[in-house]
């Protein structure tokens, strides 16, 4: 048993207990009663001191009864408190999932399964056994509490202090990011290796348990090495009713600059067929509405989602300007992240595109039949000419046909057989007679084409730098490098084409016009992109040191500044919305931050968590209070001693 | 007199006139032959002239020769004398305690006195018995020496009437003094509770001594006899002032009925070795009920 507010009660005790006793040691005024002789009263007052041995005791057994409620109510003071966790302290570690799925809203109160892990965190905090006040070799529990998302963030490191522990409960924060726990148990595991802020004799050997607080919606459990009994997992939530967006592109039409095709995939995880509207607005106006039918999910015997119910929208809008484009369904549901996405849309625009070439007409015509603003053919001295004082490249997008400049200005570059220095490739040889044999089919670059027929007589045999892709691979080494460094994109393709027999091949034209559709959205898009939540803000291109206003959705406006390399990099894409950067006298350059997972959209909440040895099933019981509080039952008695009092008091009176 | 006109005392102020009348016919018993002072209707010891026969004895000189049997003479030739029982009449004291205790808890407890002393002078008187009624409390303080005769019912009922419950008790003083002012003995009744803190054993062998055939009424009203006092007291002695502090307890209570008890059982057993008569008397019963019956009952009244 441990007493949380001691002092109090000695205190108090100090005051009350002499102060009744001094209240008995006062005369009591007595009636006055005359009788015909006080003879056999006197004798019955000393038969009664002589017969009974504790007359004192018995004389005394209002105050002894009237001391004995004041203790009781002393000791409700002093805060008793039954601990049910007997034995040595333990360390715990307290997990709280904080993904976009735990801000779905619950119950009628509206209250979000954050709020109800924190809560249940709370009274486990609440039920951490305390270091007792009289007890030498009593221990008390310690906690430490990570919050966690895609990342782990620290909140807390081992204390028994409590106050410490609410306070870094209370500064959990709900992110719209996906929920990944690896990273949560590996910094566990480091901190409980360390013996922590307050050592107490603590051993690293001593295990600690972890605690899990999530709706079990994470997505690397499978991953998870967990040992017996290692942890216990609290379940938040029940509600499995959601609507969300799962997918969503708006691209300009290549053709018709001015319309914008908006694809949206919505996914129902309930459990009843539902029918709501989708609304696409522009800069908040809404320009179309769009009624949608999605069926219930299908589930398996353990009423887990196999798949949810699908639908998906398509609508083209008509806007020639910048702005935010948003898709929002208006069905009411639990989690609210997911009912809208939005994507930054550009003003249409047309490159300008320039051929360094010493005479391609494959090349030329390849892109004088793509729609360009302007293309104009330069050989390798006048490019050189023309940008030997530009930093930053005039033209859009600047194709390099077997011929390298001396200098290359920051900007877009498609190279063929030639390796730029801003690449940071290495050449380690050459290559003869090499077939593409494997390519990236999903990347835009390489969307519809089909090289497995490309043949090259003679090739560049590269070493790429790490960040770069390989967008398509030869025998012995990369055929197709996609890499951003200094300031530039590059797609490179490591041979001549007049060497290959690729400009025969229909893939090629496909290939050269999704390159201009790619690097043209980086024209269009460089500074908007349309996020994940929690992938970084980022913008390159910036002059070292700039300082740009950040603003998003929940958080005040803030500086950030550029680094060395002129890149301004921002992590903090906790929530989705839209992000604004604004670099004084220029533009706000916009993002679209979105949730578009459907793992974290659907959020009914798991029962067990399948790891990837075991099964871990959530407590049966509620968390609750293992330290019973035991004033309740010391002012019951109080009021026992009371009763008891009054009804001896009321007693004498009448006998 | 000073021309002022004597209030006459009645003692019907205190009697039911119906108990009087059965009271008429009861009179007061002896358990003793006592010697009285006059001729009465009570044998006596002592021979003298009565119609009841006791003894011969042989005339001497000097004897009344209207004594002398003489049919004894015509058979034996001698002179023998008849010698007859005397008969005299009966000396009845009463005596009742006029102290302040007597007025507690109620007045009722002092009236019960006085008409239970009154029906016993009333009885007395009306036999022609010698009544003497006294009151005492630290000595005696009013007295109605050698009544006899119904006529004296008056003076009885004006003492009874006039004496109020005053003053602190002295039994043995006042025992001594009902001695000294009784030259012979008699019926002696006193009638009082007997809560002397100096103790009545002194006084009544004082009585005993004295030859008297006495009886002891203890009176003490319900309150006494079953208190219902509660709660924290101080409670006063209305003769001498004594204080107690009790807080009055159910075991208190218990141990106060039980010493009552003892007492008055205490006074019993003293006056059965000492051969008087003891009756316990609640004031709250009515006194024709304890003087027709109670008082038959012990054959103190017949």
């Amino acid at each position: 048993m441990q007493w949380l507010t001691p002092a109090m009660a000695l205190i108090a005790g100090a005051v009350t207990v002499p102060l009744l006793v001094l209240l008995y040691f006062l005369k009591l005024k007595r009636t006055e009663r005359v009788v015909s002789s006080t003879l056999l009263w006197q004798r019955a007052i000393q038969d009664l001191q002589v017969n009974a041995p504790f007359q004192r005791l018995r004389r005394n057994l209002l105050l002894l009864l009237q001391l004995l409620a004041l203790i009781a109510v002393l000791i409700a003071l002093a805060g008793p408190v039954l601990n049910m966790n007997q034995g040595a302290g333990q360390r715990y570690v307290i997990l709280i999932d904080r993904s976009a799925s735990m801000n779905s809203q619950e119950g009628e109160e509206a209250m979000s399964r954050l709020d109800m892990a924190v809560e249940q965190a709370r009274t486990f905090v609440n039920s951490l056994r305390n270091k007792a006040v009289f007890g030498l070799r009593d221990r008390a529990d310690q906690a430490m509490i990570i919050a966690f998302d895609e990342h782990a963030k620290v909140m807390c490191n081992f204390t028994s202090d409590k106050s410490q522990l609410f306070t870094a409960l209370a500064a959990v924060t709900p992110t719209d990011r996906t929920s990944h726990v690896g990273e949560a148990l590996t910094v566990a595991r480091a901190f409980t290796q360390s013996p922590g802020l307050e050592t107490n004799n603590r051993t690293s050997e001593q295990r600690a348990q972890l605690h899990l607080f999530s709706d079990g919606r994470i997505m690397d459990l499978e991953n998870q090495l967990i040992e017996e009994g290692e942890l216990v997992y609290h379940r938040v939530g029940e509600s499995s009713n959601n609507v969300a967006i799962t997918a969503m592109q708006a691209r300009r039409s290549y053709e018709q600059t001015d319309q914008i095709q908006v694809f949206a995939s919505l996914a129902h995880f309930g459990e009843s067929p539902v029918t709501c509207d989708v609304q696409v607005s522009v800069n908040q106006d809404v320009v179309a509405v769009r009624e949608v039918a999605l069926a219930p999910a299908q589930t398996d015997a353990n009423g887990l989602v196999i798949m949810p119910g699908r639908a998906s929208v398509d609508v083209a809008v008509t806007y020639d300007g910048a702005g935010i484009l948003e898709v929002r369904h208006l069905f009411k549901d639990c989690l609210s992240a997911d009912d809208a996405a939005w994507t930054v849309i550009a003003p249409p625009r047309q490159l300008n595109v320039a051929l360094v070439t010493q005479g391609n007409p494959v090349l030329e015509s390849v892109f004088q039949a793509c729609p360009l603003a302007s293309f104009n053919t330069l050989t390798a001295e006048a490019f050189e000419t023309a940008m030997a004082d530009q930093a930053v490249s005039p033209y859009d997008v600047t194709v390099l046909d077997n011929l390298l400049p001396t200098r290359l200005p920051r900007g877009r570059y498609l190279a063929f057989g030639v390796v730029p220095e801003a690449m940071g490739m290495t050449v380690s040889g050459s290559l003869e007679n090499q077939f593409i044999v494997d390519w990236r089919p999903n990347h835009s670059i390489l969307r519809h084409v089909n090289p497995s027929h490309v043949y090259a007589a003679q090739a560049v045999e590269v070493v790429p730098p790490r960040e770069a892709r390989v967008l398509a691979q030869f025998n012995d080494g990369p055929a197709v490098v996609l890499t951003q460094s200094g300031g530039g994109t590059f797609v490179w393709v490591g041979f001549d084409c007049l060497k290959s027999n690729w400009p025969f091949e229909p893939s090629f034209v496909l290939f050269c016009y999704n390159v201009m559709d790619y690097l043209g959205m980086q024209v269009t898009e460089a500074h908007a992109a349309q996020l994940r939540a929690g992938e970084p803000i980022l913008i390159r291109g910036l002059m070292p040191g700039t300082k740009a206003e950040l603003s998003g959705p929940d958080r005040d406006t803030e500086t950030v500044t550029t680094d060395d390399q002129g890149g301004l990099r921002f992590p903090g894409t906790d929530r989705v919305g839209t992000y604004s950067v604004a670099v004084a006298g220029e533009t706000p350059k916009l993002f679209a931050v979105n949730l578009l997972d459907s793992e974290e959209s659907c959020v009914a909440p798991r029962s067990d968590l399948v790891l990837s040895d075991q099964i871990v099933s959530e407590q049966d019981a509620p968390v609750s209070r293992a330290n019973q509080p035991l004033w309740p039952f010391a002012v019951i008695v109080a009021l026992l001693f009371v009763c008891i009092e009054w009804w001896v008091y009321n007693s004498k009176m009448r006998l | 007199m000073n021309g002022l006109k004597h209030k006459t005392y009645k003692l019907t102020d205190l009697l039911d006139a119906k108990f009087m009348a059965r009271l008429d016919g009861l009179d007061v018993a002896s358990r003793k032959m006592l010697r009285g002072r006059l001729q009465g209707e009570r044998r006596s010891k002592r021979r003298g002239q009565s119609v009841e026969f006791a003894d011969h004895r042989p005339y001497v000189v000097g004897d009344d020769l209207r004594f002398v049997d003489w049919n004894i003479y015509g058979r034996l030739g001698q002179l023998f004398l008849k010698l007859y029982q005397e008969e005299l009449d009966l000396t009845v004291h009463v005596a009742f305690d006029q102290s302040l205790s007597m007025g507690q808890p109620t007045p009722g407890k002092y009236r019960f006195v006085r008409q239970l002393a009154a029906a016993l002078g009333y009885v007395s008187l009306v036999h022609n018995n010698r009544v003497t009624v006294s009151a005492f409390a630290d000595r005696v303080t009013s007295q109605a020496a050698n009544l006899r005769g119904r006529a004296r019912v008056s003076a009885l009922a004006e003492l009874l009437m006039t004496v109020e419950s005053d003053g602190p008790s002295l039994f043995d003083v006042a025992c001594k003094q009902l001695v000294a002012s009784t030259p012979s003995s008699g019926v002696m009744l006193v009638i009082s509770d007997f809560l002397f803190k100096e103790g009545y054993e002194s006084g009544l062998k004082r009585l005993i001594g004295r030859g008297h055939d006495l009886y002891v009424i203890q009176t003490l009203a319900p309150e006494e006899l079953n208190p219902s006092l509660s709660g924290d007291l101080k409670l006063v002695d209305i003769e001498d002032g004594d204080l107690s502090e009790v807080t009055v307890s159910s075991a208190l209570i218990k141990h106060y009925k039980k010493n009552i008890a003892g007492y008055c059982n205490e006074l019993k057993g003293f006056c059965a070795r000492h051969g008087a008569a003891y009756i316990l008397a609640s004031t709250d019963q009515p006194v024709d009920k304890l003087v027709l019956n109670t008082l038959r009952r012990i054959h103190l009244l017949q």
